[in-house]
């Protein structure tokens, strides 16, 4: 029998222990009227997002839509095992083919069908390193809608054919900080560059009629939308008779790993089974789940969204730069996050280098180019599969989701190859003060 | 996007309750007044918390509403949820 791409997203709130800790929310800005409520989030993904329902129906034009490039390949990857050492197979599920790159178009289509059956004609919103803004680019070019983006400057400099891309795909592309916004003039934001991209994207919604603004990976119904992933891997695993006992995935904020990781969560509680480890693998400059605290944080440099429940380093933490800019954001999504606390998610810190030179070895021996980001995953599935690392082995077979392609990433390779790249540790008095203000959910937690 | 009517009442009544508690508010239903602003000195929602509240609306009527009358809109008092979402029901 052969997988194809799915019909329904998977949730796993259902079998959560206990429920997600509630957003804590600010008073609205930017609407021009303060005692107005506005309304700019459908109600079908905050059901998706509170709702203890275990199946959600996919809507037909969004299966049609992922019918262009789902199911996605999975493979054991065997030249790869071999350069690594594994003692058991490495799977891997790769979901660089579309148009975006990367994963993110699972969501992105699915948001942008919600926003555009609500009336919403714009959609903005902040990307790193482009692959959400991509994502969101093409889904608004398939829905007849518009699309602005905010791109981390830096970023956008370093790769500029993400920003030719999305042009070409229709959207507006501006490079943030961009003077369009009274966040970036007033350069009062003294958080990270991809949490003032949002905090732009979010101002510049607000101001715009007919307009929304959108994000990219850290909500809960963007990783019920990437469900799709991990619910085709059990069914092409189940196909090839194999098993594993690890599932690793990166972590920017979260969705790619959710994506691949929890529906094997819901399948191991709905048949009473033991879910395999769930491994979050982050980079070690940004590592909010392995030396972060779970406290209440922002969201975004404007301070306007909920503050929400995450694993973090602190939104007000520098984050260096680093060619991972998808790894670059201080907090974990509030669902993963409360999955940590709970201990049933698994994390390890990856160094760019480490997570590069894994990209290289998949890139020659399975002939397919990550982005550093999956470099990350790769990495830590070839320790998972080989000698361990943290208290973490497999015994069985690990599946590792290769989250997005590098092609616009050469550069990164070419400077690992040129041996001029280095590791940037994290100050831990930064991280100390970084999050000396924030509340934390339990006070026991504390920086390892 | 329903099948069933539900009066006026009914719906005023499960909004004031929602709304109530929504804002923390120890304070009978009953005493908030449908002129009531729903982001004011006594109620306190949001545009997140407002789209919970509908969600719980949902719930609470058994009833389905439909994104295009709110994504956009804008709200000002407690009448105002209460006539959306007796459009909603209607619809």
């Amino acid at each position: 029998m052969s997988t194809s791409a799915p019909q329904q997203w998977r949730s796993v709130l259902p079998y959560l222990s206990e429920p997600l800790p509630p957003d804590r929310t600010q008073q609205d800005a930017g609407t021009g009227d303060p005692a107005a409520v506005q309304v700019n989030l459908p109600l079908e993904l905050l059901r998706q997002s509170v709702q203890a329902k275990e199946y959600w129906d996919i809507p037909e034009p969004v299966q049609e839509a992922y019918r262009r490039f789902r199911p996605t390949p999975l493979w054991r990857a065997t030249a790869f095992e071999r350069e690594v050492g594994a003692r058991v197979p490495i799977w891997v599920k790769y979901e660089g083919g579309n148009i975006s790159g990367s994963h993110k178009l699972n969501t992105a289509l699915a948001q942008a069908y919600y926003y555009h059956r609500a009336g919403v004609r714009e959609l903005v919103t902040g990307t790193g390193a482009g692959q959400w803004g991509t994502a969101m680019a093409a889904a608004c070019a398939l829905f007849g809608m518009r699309c602005t983006v905010f791109m981390v400057g830096g970023s956008l400099e370093r790769k500029p054919y993400r920003g030719v891309l999305m042009r070409m795909l229709g959207a507006r592309v501006h490079a943030s900080p961009s003077g369009l916004t009274a966040i970036a003039r007033s350069g009062a934001s003294r958080g990270n560059s991809l949490s003032l991209a949002i905090g732009e994207a979010v101002e510049y919604a607000a101001a715009t009629p007919d307009a929304a603004f959108c994000i990219g990976s850290g909500e809960t119904y963007s990783i019920l939308h990437q469900s799709v992933i991990g619910t085709e891997a059990i069914g092409q695993l189940a196909d090839r008779g194999a098993e594993v006992d690890a599932v690793v995935g990166c972590v920017g904020a979260g969705s790619n790993f959710g994506g691949i990781a929890l529906p094997f969560l819901a399948e191991a509680a709905s048949t009473g089974a033991d879910a395999p480890l769930l491994v979050a693998a982050e980079s070690s400059s940004t590592p909010k789940l392995t030396r972060g605290v779970y406290a209440y944080d922002r969201t975004d440099a404007t301070g306007a969204a909920p503050m929400e429940a995450m694993y973090t380093i602190g939104s007000d933490y520098g984050i260096p730069d680093s060619h991972s800019a998808g790894l670059r954001y201080h907090g974990a999504a509030k669902l993963v996050s409360a999955l940590r606390h709970a201990g049933q998610v698994q994390a390890t810190a990856v160094d760019q280098v480490a997570a590069l030179e894994a990209g290289r070895l998949f890139t020659t021996s399975e002939l397919t180019l990550p982005a550093p980001e999956s470099g990350h995953a790769l990495a830590a599935a070839a320790r998972l599969a080989a000698d361990g690392a943290d208290g973490l082995r497999a015994e069985r077979g690990v599946l590792v989701c290769a989250s997005g392609h590098g092609y616009l990433d050469l550069g990164a390779y070419q400077q690992l190859m040129e041996g001029g790249l280095a590791d940037q540790a994290p100050d831990p008095q930064a991280l100390l003060r970084a999050v000396s203000g924030l509340d934390r959910v339990e006070r026991q937690e504390a920086l390892r | 996007m329903t099948t069933h009517q539900i009066d006026r009442a009914t719906i005023s009544q499960a909004v004031r309750r929602i709304v109530v508690a929504e804002s923390q508010l120890a304070a009978a239903p009953d005493a908030v007044r449908e002129d009531e602003p729903l982001n004011g000195s006594v109620l306190r929602i949001n545009s997140l918390s407002f789209v919970k509240l509908l969600v719980q609306v949902e719930d609470d009527l058994s009833v389905t509403l439909p994104d295009d009358l709110f994504v956009g809109h804008s709200f000002r008092t407690v009448a105002d949820l209460v006539d959306v979402v007796e459009q909603g029901v209607a619809a």
